[in-house]
């Protein structure tokens, strides 16, 4: 398999498939000695991880006045 | 208090107790649902409707699971449920992979202002190209990887085989940042 030429568009969907996964096949090393060489797919690689850590960021607050109005809902107020 | 002593004081009828287990998670639950929803009156909307029927099921939890998980399987029902009932959005078709997966990549994200979690002009982008998303893969997305939950987690949640949360979740990852590529480059 890593004799194999492993074409760009197989490494980003191998990215978006195996992200956070425990990569050790012998795929994968064909694919992490790829991304090692080839700009764009590192490239597309850290675009993955960037999209995932914008969506992680990005949370809101629960408000005051929305708390109190779920105690009061489920009459659980003190 | 421990959890699994308050979840049996909850369960006895101990109202305190349970006043306790919603206030330990009205925060992850408010702020999930929110994520799926983009929207907080929807979110506040789902999140009441979350602890009524947890409290109403609350018997039944035998605690084999986390209670976090269950509840995440709860919210996650209402969200489908509310989505279903808007059903007001066409969403973009990612059931096959054509046109998801470029031929050549070239662009730099390496100045992207995407740092600024606080952005409002970044939290539109992110809203708008998350909205396209159907549900079924948003929840996906979001349970797995911006909640954190694992793979077997996150299949447990929405009832589907691990194989079947691997093949939605790289597709969700794959179009969102497709669109946000879109949004950030051009």
């Amino acid at each position: 398999m890593s004799k194999e030429k492993i074409e760009c568009k197989e490494v980003m969907k191998y990215v978006c498939q195996s992200l956070g996964d425990d990569l050790n096949s012998e795929k994968c090393a064909a694919i992490k000695a790829h991304l090692e060489e080839c700009e764009d797919c590192k490239n597309y690689f850290k675009s993955v991880e960037i999209t995932i850590d914008c969506y992680r960021k990005y949370n809101v607050d629960l408000p005051e006045d929305a708390h109190n109005r779920l105690m009061k809902f489920l009459d659980l107020e003190e | 208090m421990e959890e699994k002593k308050l979840i049996t004081d909850a369960q006895s009828g101990d109202k305190k107790a349970l006043a306790q287990v919603v206030k330990n998670y009205e925060q992850t639950i408010y702020n999930f649902a929110f994520k799926i929803c983009r929207d907080r009156d929807k979110a506040e909307q789902v999140m009441q409707e979350t602890f009524y029927s947890m409290i109403k099921s609350l018997h039944q939890f035998d605690g084999k699971s986390k209670l976090s998980t269950w509840l995440y399987r709860i919210v996650t029902n209402h969200c489908l449920m509310l989505a279903r009932k808007i059903k007001s959005r066409q969403f973009v078709s990612i059931d096959d992979d054509e046109g998801l997966f470029e031929e050549k990549y070239t662009a730099d994200w390496s100045s992207i202002p995407y740092k600024g979690a606080e952005n409002k002009e970044l939290r539109e982008k992110l809203d708008d190209a998350i909205k396209k998303l159907a549900p079924e893969y948003r929840m996906i997305f979001l349970l797995r990887d911006v909640e954190g939950l694992s793979t077997e987690e996150t299949a447990q949640v929405a009832e589907l085989t691990v194989p079947a949360v691997k093949s939605r979740l790289h597709r969700a990852r794959a179009f969102l940042r497709k669109e946000l590529n879109q949004a950030f480059i051009k």
